[in-house]
């Protein structure tokens, strides 16, 4: 069976972390995020904008802007408002923390189909328990922004054990703020998050009990927000894609690109290849063998995602 | 990209470099990626959610 990447000339997706750099230190972050956490290597201004015309050039329609946050980027509305004059659609991750009215309406001007942000608690106790450092009324303040200046909002959860209890009340607010999606999944055992595992993890009988409020409030709402947690694992992600690769690319903030979340694997360098390359080179890499048995054994149990964030080069042979 | 070409006009800047798009030869009949093509589910991005 042929896969649909094997026929497409660019991915469809760029998901890209333009820094590691963030204004707060999460405890659930799968990207080892945190102030003071700028890669040495990140991309620079004009290497970014090189992207910015690799991408636009193959058509990727659309492209996600993340980190780290990506707000603490002095060139991110150079990189966001030049794929947005070409025709890019946009998501955009962030904390909230720095998004006010001035840059909502900056960003109402691109087309965006998503602006993604975190709430993890609806307490500031148990916001700020999980995101030392965040304020809780910030966040909103950021929700409201987005949705006054008419632009889509996405609101995203990380469940730990440290806040599940709170998971109803996170859905209730999304939907009062407006919110279009409803995102989350099990926690991510990567970065961060595995380092702190022990602290984290929500016991097996919390997630039925979340599983079955998403279901509930999935019925309730459904109509006027979307609930978006399938695949919940990354196992199952993963399984999916062995059966059909994703046709994304992961690009790292020094433009290196991750054959898979959950994987170390990098198949492309950015700074050295044009996309079209890295796309070819991420084809490549779905059909090499060495890879595909790292796939597996992720799939086989979590504890193997604990290494994702240590990247390493596949040879030049195996993509 | 070797037979890829960009073309910058004048002392433009990169935010306003114009994009020539040339594909290579034998990558004419591929499919090119479209908006429409991109799933709910690539939208929400469940590969990496939490940061």
């Amino acid at each position: 069976m042929v896969n649909r990447i094997e026929n497409l000339r660019a991915p469809l997706l760029v998901s890209w972390q333009i820094t590691r750099d963030c204004d707060l230190a999460c405890l659930h972050c799968c990207t080892d995020s945190a102030p003071g956490k700028r890669l040495a290597d990140e991309l620079n201004v004009s290497e970014a904008m090189r992207l910015v015309n690799e991408i636009v050039r193959n058509d990727v329609p659309y492209v996600m802007l993340c980190g780290g946050e990506p707000l603490v980027v002095p060139h991110f509305f150079r990189i966001a408002e030049a794929l947005g004059a070409a025709g890019v659609e946009l998501k955009i991750e962030t904390n909230g923390q720095r998004l006010d009215v001035g840059i909502a309406e900056r960003l109402a001007g691109l087309p965006v189909r998503s602006i993604q942000v975190s709430l993890d608690g609806d307490t500031q106790a148990v916001y700020e328990r999980q995101r030392p450092g965040g304020s809780l009324d910030k966040a909103h303040a950021a929700c409201r922004a987005i949705r006054a200046a008419g632009l889509p909002l996405e609101i995203t959860f990380a469940p730990t054990c440290m806040n599940l209890h709170e998971a109803a009340a996170v859905i209730r607010r999304a939907e009062a703020l407006g919110a279009f999606r409803f995102n989350t999944g099990k926690l991510m055992r990567i970065g961060t998050a595995a380092r702190l595992w022990e602290r984290l993890e929500p016991m097996a009988g919390d997630y039925r009990k979340f599983r079955d409020l998403l279901e509930e409030q999935g019925r309730i709402l459904g109509g006027r927000m979307e609930f978006c947690y399938s695949p919940f694992a990354l196992e199952e992600a993963l399984r999916a894609s062995l059966e059909e690769p994703p046709a994304t690319l992961l690009v790292l903030p020094n433009g290196w690109v991750k054959v898979a979340a959950a994987l170390p694997d990098i198949c492309a360098d950015l700074r050295r290849q044009s996309l079209d390359e890295a796309w070819e080179a991420y084809r490549g890499a779905w059909r090499n063998a060495s890879v595909l048995s790292s796939v597996r054994r992720a799939i086989g149990s979590e504890i193997h995602h604990a290494d994702a964030n240590h990247w390493r080069r596949l040879a030049v042979s195996q993509v | 990209m070797g037979d890829m070409k960009v073309s910058l006009q004048g002392e433009k800047t990169e935010q306003e470099a114009k994009t020539e798009k040339v594909k290579p030869a034998e990558k004419l009949n591929w499919e090119t990626p479209k908006m429409e093509d991109v799933s709910e589910q690539v939208m929400a991005q469940p590969y990496i959610r939490f940061t």
